[in-house]
């Protein structure tokens, strides 16, 4: 290792990056808002994930009987649905039962004494393992003979899947967008350095210094830059999460968070340097080509 | 050493300023370009360093078509050939030292040979005594100098100087171009594009005359005008 190169090297890219501060500022500052908003979306994402999932597992098939189903020749239907790999437990609620936890449920709002015969039929509670599987097991199921409906709540869970796409998907398109104008601001800001230092570049280029070796000193400008916008953003986001999720957690049970793993942390941060490197390859090339 | 065969160079406003030059520089010579400004020695002076490319015709450097090099190549000639300026183009900010190490850093020299190679220079020109002082702190001649150090330090075989004395005194310019006899001495291939007369006269080179783009004479030992010595009392 030629130490006297990279204490050349890493004085090239101090001068630069401390030559106009001011618009440098300006660049980290953008970057980390960015990246405070990519932390903030992957949090709500998260957080609708893991709600999701909970309410999607408790989504169950209501598979009611017909009349003429007693309860023995029901409950051989039990084993047809162990049988099935996709389904977690099925749970069998004869009319009896059926109406005692109506009662349960709706309490003295509900008067059995009313009622002359019990309506209910013969049913079945049955929990599918995956989400997704829900309309599928419960198609399956309604094609037996011996089921009169197999119920889910179909609005509910379509709606939900949709709404995660949908929020991932603008999700994403709002952080390519805060990423392009990041990326735009360090292309500026290195444009600056390029401008303020074009007579080094004249007589790198004069000496016959490589574009390539050129190039270096500002893409490490840009990377440094793109890489402190997201430690300041890690570092935002990291207060958040310890003052406001906890109350948050408070109000809304569901709400689990995890931003202090270090893979996270380590993503963010390349996020940063590959903006910067995007934006001051892209800057330097076009001055270079001219 | 250099051949341009046929060179023609129109820039893109339509200015003609080189027009179907054939010229042939021996390695180790000594030549000036002359003529009055505007008459394509600076023009040249880039195409043999690519800072410009022929619009017809072809330029062999040290045996390198330069014309039609790729660009990819072009730092490599660069290395081979030392480039002087009228206004020095010395880093401000940069001490004597350097300045002069800057042209091998960028290049990617070990740092071991920077450490010789920049002393080295600096004895050349004669300015070791000064090599921790910033350009704003030198003469006009020792700025030159520091610039034909930077030009040197490489081992170029090929020095080109532009006006190299368009900005001195008459006793700096002297200094200069004693300077850039040495160096021709020691096997560069020195050029220098001119229009000081005196220079010209007293040091009885060859001497390559420019007029519009065009030569008009190429003497051997020759005078800045043709058949003039300096004691020639011009008309006007």
């Amino acid at each position: 290792m030629d130490w006297g190169k990279l204490r050349f090297f890493l004085g090239e890219v101090f001068a630069n990056f401390t030559r106009n501060a001011g618009m440098q500022f300006t660049a980290i500052g953008t970057v980390a808002v960015t990246i405070v908003l990519l932390g903030a979306f992957l949090f709500v994402r998260e957080t609708l994930q893991t709600f999701g999932a909970g309410v999607l597992s408790q989504i169950e098939i209501a598979v009611y009987l017909k009349d003429s189903v007693d309860d023995t020749k029901a409950k051989e239907l039990a084993a047809a649905f162990a049988a099935d790999p996709r389904i977690a437990s099925a749970t069998y609620v004869s009319k009896r039962d059926g109406l005692k936890r109506m009662q349960a449920v709706l309490g003295s709002d509900f008067d059995t004494s009313l009622l002359t015969t019990n309506p209910l039929p013969n049913s079945y509670h049955v929990r599918v393992r995956n989400a997704d599987d829900v309309p599928a097991v419960a198609r399956a199921i309604a094609k037996d003979p011996r089921v009169a409906k197999a119920d889910y709540a179909a609005d509910t869970v379509q709606k939900l899947l949709k709404t995660a796409t949908v929020l991932g998907r603008a999700g994403i398109a709002l952080i390519a967008l805060l990423s392009i104008s990041a990326a735009i601001v360090i292309a500026n800001t290195i444009r600056l350095t390029v401008f303020a230092r074009r007579r080094e570049i004249a007589i790198m280029q004069l000496v016959g210094a490589t574009n390539m070796y050129i190039r270096m000193p500002f893409i490490a400008e840009g990377m440094l830059a793109g890489t402190f916008g997201a430690a300041v953003a890690i570092g935002v986001l990291a207060l958040a999460e310890h003052q406001v999720v906890p109350k948050l957690a408070a109000t809304l049970a569901f709400v689990t968070f995890r931003v202090n793993e270090l893979t996270l942390c380590l993503e963010l941060l390349a996020v940063g340097a590959a903006v910067g490197l995007i934006a001051s390859w892209i800057s330097v090339g076009r001055y270079l080509r001219t | 050493m250099i051949r341009l065969r046929g060179v023609s160079l129109v820039y893109p406003n339509g200015t003609r300023a080189l027009d179907d030059v054939d010229l042939e520089i021996e390695k180790g010579s000594f030549v000036f370009l002359v003529g009055s400004s505007g008459t394509g020695k600076s023009s040249l002076l880039k195409l043999l360093y690519r800072e410009e490319v022929p619009s017809t015709g072809e330029v062999i450097v040290d045996n390198i078509r330069v014309d039609t090099l790729r660009r990819s190549r072009v730092p490599k000639l660069r290395r081979n050939i030392g480039v002087v300026f009228q206004d020095f183009k010395l880093l401000s900010n940069k001490t004597v030292w350097e300045n002069v190490a800057f042209a091998l850093q960028v290049t990617g020299t070990r740092t071991r040979d920077v450490m010789r190679m920049v002393p080295r220079a600096l004895d050349l020109v004669g300015l070791s005594h000064k090599s921790r002082m910033l350009p704003s702190e030198l003469s006009g001649g020792e700025q030159q100098r520091t610039a034909i150090a930077r030009a040197l330090v490489g081992n170029p075989k090929i020095l080109l100087c532009d006006e190299p004395s368009g900005n001195l005194d008459p006793s700096n310019t002297t200094e200069i171009m004693e300077l850039l006899q040495r160096i021709n001495l020691k096997g560069t291939t020195v050029v220098v594009a001119t229009h000081n007369q005196a220079v010209v006269d007293r040091m009885r080179r060859r001497v390559v005359r420019l007029e519009h783009g065009r030569i008009l004479h190429d003497d051997e030992r020759g005078y800045y005008f043709r058949g003039l010595g300096q004691t020639a009392v011009l008309p006007g």
